[in-house]
């Protein structure tokens, strides 16, 4: 450039360091407060020198709370949720560009418009139905007037009752149900030229054929994104897992850690064994984030949150 | 696509390919609202115990509550203050981050890393970090004593709300905001800093203008999420106190339908919140969508 450009690059890096700080801090003291031992963080309060009692800390983490337990079920949760996103996603986007169909408009709308209200608004009810997933089909028979047939002719009434609250099931489904991904392929898709399916027609290839052989290994690193973000979500969602899990062996690992506080209400809690447990839930998604940046940013700007 | 010889011809299999998605949606999506909606005009009884149909009672009720008041203005005020900090603090990042300066790399990448981390994990560390007598503020306590205290003060519980739900709302932020502004020519840079415009005005009149409808999308998604959002920082961190200063309509409705078993009361706010976000996302997209129209 043509103008001096040191004094402007000088105050965009004091802006980046203040920003970096800001995120870095409150993750160093995790690690920092970790390895301390009770005795000496009673003692010493805030500090910033690393210790030497991170593996015990582990272990009272390990030994005493259900954290373990917790981070499985995370780890079952999100996994669920980013694989079956994945491939619900993927078949419904396909579905729509790809299908000579006259309500592919409506299918698009209805999954889009899930989009503008988050579970987290809507929980008190979606909480009743996960207590019985037959109720829409109770419901539909007795309109039917179905339940009443069955009652006077053989005097069962028909009254289905099916919950998944704590089922790992029953703590996926609810974030699946968002259109998420299906934007996400379906404007890829469009991307893609006409001429690709119509050769793989004019070959003689089934829809399936072209899907498995021809869009699979082409979304390759749009499954990518989707999964690590998925995965995110899942992992971090709160409300949900929340009240869809009412024992401590079925929460997640975040819920899980919210809930940590070991000690007497009046004493200082054990705050070195609540910033381990903070770390260990924090460590796995961390990694990803370290390791996948690429497919993470591009999933953010794909499918706008 | 509007070739239709690129597109297969099959009645049952296209579907059959949606179906798993339309059933979870309409499981877990069309039928909750529904119910949400219905109940606001029944009285429910908590563990099935039957409804009622009663109107607009509910809705009354809830109009009528002074908590519910206090609980929507908090949101609006969380959602103002929240909302405008994690978007204008990403911008001010992006824009710096956009030079090619030493720190731009390490920061694109740290500045992502919030993401990873639930708001109720972050909120367990922020409130050991604001912790009155042990935390970073805890010096401050003891030369002026009562200053800080989260635990009692309502403003202070607020402010420690917000510093978290800022940290995790960065990334999102910061990703759609860069990409907006590397996406602007570089020769638009040339051209103007030879007509000797300098770097803020710059700012101004170019990248700012040419980010308009990334910086609108992030607002309109940041003031939606924004009401929410807390809620795990809540439950982690005041459980709505001291006093109730910290609870948000979610988390209220939250209290009222799992802790008090009020379903009715619960669903009523539930809508309203719905009706309340979809007017907030309509009122944004048509007034500001209207005056961001330029050609690139």
């Amino acid at each position: 450039m043509i103008e001096n450009t040191k004094s402007l690059d000088r105050t965009a890096n004091v802006i980046l360091a203040v920003g970096v700080l800001y995120i870095l801090f409150p993750l160093v003291i995790t690690l920092v407060t970790a390895t301390q031992s009770f005795e000496s963080f009673l003692q010493n309060g805030f500090s910033f020198i690393p210790g030497t009692y991170l593996l015990e800390n582990i272990q009272i983490v390990w030994e005493t709370t259900q954290l373990p337990r917790q981070l499985l079920n995370s780890i079952i949760v999100a996994t669920m949720v980013a694989l079956i996103k994945c491939g619900i996603a993927f078949t419904t986007a396909f579905a729509i560009v790809y299908f000579r169909i006259r309500y592919g408009g409506i299918l698009f709308g209805m999954v889009l418009v899930t989009n503008l209200m988050p579970l987290d608004l809507r929980f008190i009810t979606t909480y009743q139905v996960a207590a019985n997933i037959m109720m829409p089909v109770n419901a539909l028979l007795d309109f039917f007037g179905i339940t009443y047939i069955v009652q006077t002719l053989t005097g069962y009434r028909m009254n289905f009752q099916v919950s998944v609250l704590n089922t790992y099931f029953g703590l996926a489904a609810p974030l699946l149900a968002n259109g998420t991904g299906t934007f996400l392929f379906r404007q890829y898709f469009r991307t893609l030229p006409a001429d690709l399916s119509k050769a793989a027609r004019m070959d003689g290839a089934g829809p399936m054929r072209f899907l498995w052989d021809i869009l699979i290994p082409l979304s390759r690193a749009n499954f990518a994104a989707l999964f690590v973000l998925m995965f995110l979500g899942g992992w971090t969602s709160y409300l949900w897992p929340l009240v869809a899990a009412s024992t401590p062996e079925m929460q997640t690992a975040v819920v899980g850690l919210a809930r940590l506080s070991p000690g007497d209400p009046g004493q200082i809690p054990h705050y070195p064994a609540i910033m381990t447990g903070a770390l260990m839930v924090s460590v796995i998604p961390l990694a990803m984030i370290a390791l996948m940046q690429r497919h993470i940013v591009r999933g953010l700007t794909l499918t706008e949150k | 696509m509007a070739d239709t010889n690129s597109q297969f011809n099959s009645r049952w299999l296209p579907i059959a390919l949606a179906l798993p998605q339309l059933l979870l949606i309409f499981l877990f999506f069309y039928v909750p609202i529904y119910m949400a909606f219905f109940w606001s005009l029944s009285l429910e009884r908590p563990f099935g115990g039957g409804a009622e149909f009663v109107g607009l009672q509910n809705y009354a009720r809830v109009l009528n509550d002074a908590e519910f008041w206090k609980a929507t203005w908090r949101t609006v005020v969380f959602m103002l203050i929240g909302s405008s900090l994690a978007v204008i603090l990403p911008l001010i990042l992006a824009v710096a981050a956009d030079r090619r300066v030493r720190l731009a790399y390490p920061a694109r990448n740290v500045l992502v890393w919030p993401k990873a981390v639930a708001g109720a994990s972050i909120g367990v560390v922020f409130l050991f970090i604001f912790n009155p007598f042990i935390g970073i503020l805890a010096p401050l306590n003891e030369v002026y004593p009562g200053l800080w205290q989260p635990g009692l003060d309502g403003t202070d519980a607020f402010i420690m709300l917000i510093i978290a739900h800022v940290w995790g709302g960065i990334p999102f932020n910061f990703v759609i905001l860069l990409a907006g502004l590397q996406a602007v020519p570089q020769s638009f840079h040339h051209s103007a800093a030879m007509d000797g415009a300098s770097a803020w005005r710059r700012v101004r009149d170019i990248q700012i203008p040419m980010v308009l409808p990334q910086l609108f999308l992030v607002f309109v998604l940041e003031f939606t999420e924004s009401v929410t959002a807390a809620f795990g920082l809540i439950d982690a961190m005041t459980q709505g106190g001291p006093g109730g200063a910290t609870t948000l309509l979610v988390y209220k409705i939250y209290v009222d339908g799992f802790k008090g078993y009020d379903l009715s009361g619960a669903a009523t706010q539930s809508v309203i919140l719905m009706v309340f976000v979809l007017s907030l996302a309509a009122v944004q997209f048509f007034i500001l969508e209207r005056k961001i129209r330029y050609e690139r």
